[in-house]
């Protein structure tokens, strides 16, 4: 699908229901990517090795190594391309798991197309060539806050932070996603798995608990920064703290 | 007290015969002692030996009986888990099987939309996505009751006179909101409310979804009240309208997944707002109930233990057994 003078960027699309791939491929070529298809994970690992592409798109279920399969062998190979994963609405479970994993971002079927190039071009945008990705580092630093990933803990200088477990998803979720304004509905999948008909005010809440924590002043926040009407944005600057 | 009572009862009327055999048979002594029935005992003995086979009949019929019953709610318990079970595979399976059609329809539509439809397809476009957005809201509001069975919910203390200004901050937004009068009512004497203990993000959106349906089942100038008042171990939150009330004939179907009143018709929802209330009840140990009169307004009451014990109570109260006291929701 893509000549070699293309500048476009290159992205693998791994669903084992070719009436998700014959669809969405064309829609995502449309919006700028080339694309190639994987209809298993195998061939999904293939394509990776054989065209070094910018970004991976692969569904959760499908057969010859599932989606969580071929992202734990491209981290354990090192490779740090950006991955989003396709997964089950509502699987808590999964979504934490994709993230400490290493996946760069998540989608939960059915998905709008629109938010799917979004995604992509916000984990593109992101992508630090050749170096490991914040999603998949196990403790990230932000100035004196330092993060355990896997233990779910938390340090503002020498002080653990006590959180419950909902504000330290989402501050986990912050820190993995810097600088990128996330909208109240998408934290709200965040720490819920779905969205709320109503009740975006539960992630407002969460914020807040995370501010006092933090010791986070909304007017002229060091960390997390209200956007009007839209959502909030990470604003500290944050390194992979190896 | 009431349980006293009933126990006396039962013990009288299974120990009657045996009381009246023997009285029937120290008369028979006293009276005629020589009368012989050709019997080996005295016809007195007889008579107390038949009272007290009566007797040891009803006690084992009565044993029998309360067997019967264990086993009868055992079964019924049994049956209510594995309906549950059996519709959370259901609910799984469905969102399993719709999510890759539905995923490729939108990913279709968008495809159509970014080649640039002519203008008359681009109208069946827009109504196609539409409708398609409709089935999967419908679809994930299904999937998330069934999450929210499973799910484990935080149990932290939660200060419920300020959720439910929250609640009443949040509703305001509503437009319809404005040109009804809703109060929260909080009692302070003679003290405060006792704490709740649960997850306050769900307590939050179950009451918000009661506010929520009292504005749109009421019409300008309505009142609605939400009130919160201590119960024995339990807090009472109440969200009563003067509105325009749940038909009789509605009323035991509400609190069912996508039960939608004829009133509901015309109105946008996919009928799982009050399903959601219940299951967020319940997984907090506690109960709901609903009164209403055709047109005169409705009052639901969430019943909350305070200690905070998770999945112990069946989730809708028994309405036939309450006390109708207008206005009060009984449990």
């Amino acid at each position: 699908m893509t000549g070699t003078s293309d500048s476009r960027p290159v992205v693998i699309l791994a669903d084992d229901d070719d009436a998700i791939t014959s669809n969405l491929a064309p829609f995502l070529e449309r919006s700028g990517f080339a694309v190639h298809v994987a209809s298993n994970g195998e061939a999904a690992l293939d394509l990776v090795e054989r065209l070094d592409p910018d970004a991976c798109v692969l569904d959760v279920l499908m057969p010859r190594a599932d989606g969580r399969e071929v992202l734990r062998r491209l981290r354990s190979a090192g490779r740090w391309l950006p991955v989003v994963l396709l997964t089950q609405v509502g699987e808590s479970g999964e979504r934490a798991m994709a993230l400490n994993e290493g996946a760069d971002d998540y989608l939960n079927k059915p998905f709008d197309p629109q938010e799917l190039v979004a995604r992509v071009h916000a984990v593109l945008r992101r992508a630090r060539p050749g170096r490991r990705p914040l999603s998949a580092a196990p403790t990230l630093r932000a100035s004196d806050l330092r993060m355990d990933r896997v233990s779910r803990r938390a340090w503002l200088r020498d002080t653990e932070l006590l959180l419950t477990p909902k504000a330290m998803l989402l501050l986990d979720y912050l820190l993995t996603h810097p600088d990128e304004l996330l909208s109240r509905d998408r934290l709200l999948e965040v720490l819920w798995g779905f969205d709320f008909p109503v009740g975006t005010r539960a992630v407002d809440n969460r914020v807040a608990e995370l501010r006092r924590a933090l010791g986070d002043d909304a007017t002229r926040p060091a960390w997390i920064e209200t956007v009007p009407g839209q959502g909030y944005r990470f604003v500290a600057r944050v390194d992979d703290a190896r | 007290m009431r349980d006293d009572q009933a126990d006396a009862r039962y013990r009288l009327r299974v120990l009657a015969p045996l009381l009246a055999g023997t009285a029937a048979g120290i008369a028979l002594q006293a009276v005629a002692p020589d009368v012989r029935l050709y019997l080996a005992a005295s016809p007195g003995l007889t008579a107390g030996l038949a009272g007290l086979a009566v007797t040891g009949v009803l006690l084992i019929a009565a044993r029998v009986r309360a067997r019967i019953a264990d086993v009868t709610d055992e079964a019924l318990r049994r049956a209510a888990a594995e309906g549950l079970q059996d519709r959370l595979r259901f609910l799984m399976r469905l969102d399993h099987e719709l999510k890759n059609p539905l995923t490729a329809i939108r990913a279709g539509l968008a495809n159509v939309d970014l080649a640039g439809a002519p203008a008359d397809t681009a109208a069946a476009v827009t109504s196609v996505a539409a409708q398609t957005d409709r089935i999967a809201r419908l679809l994930g509001d299904l999937r998330k009751l069934a999450d929210l069975e499973t799910q484990p919910i935080e149990t932290a203390p939660i200060d419920l006179p300020g959720l439910l200004r929250e609640v009443a901050d949040a509703v305001g937004e509503i437009p319809a909101a404005r040109q009804r009068s809703i109060r929260v009512t909080v009692p302070q004497a003679p003290w405060p409310l006792p704490l709740l203990e649960g997850d306050r993000d769900l307590l939050f959106i179950a009451v918000q979804n009661l506010v929520a349906n009292a504005i749109k089942f009421s019409s300008p100038g309505d009142a609605i009240e939400v009130r919160a008042s201590e119960d024995g171990s339990a807090v009472l939150v109440e969200v009563a309208d003067t509105g325009a009330g749940i038909p009789a004939d509605e009323i035991s179907q509400v609190w069912q997944e996508l039960a939608r009143g004829r009133a509901a018709r015309s109105l946008p929802g996919t009928g799982i707002g009050l399903a959601l209330v219940r299951v967020i009840v319940t997984r907090h140990g506690g109960q709901v109930a609903i009164r209403s009169r055709d047109r005169q307004g409705t009052v639901v009451g969430l019943r909350l233990p305070v200690s905070g014990r998770p999945d112990t109570a069946p989730g809708v109260a028994d309405l036939r057994r309450r006390h109708d006291t207008p206005g009060t929701p009984a449990f």
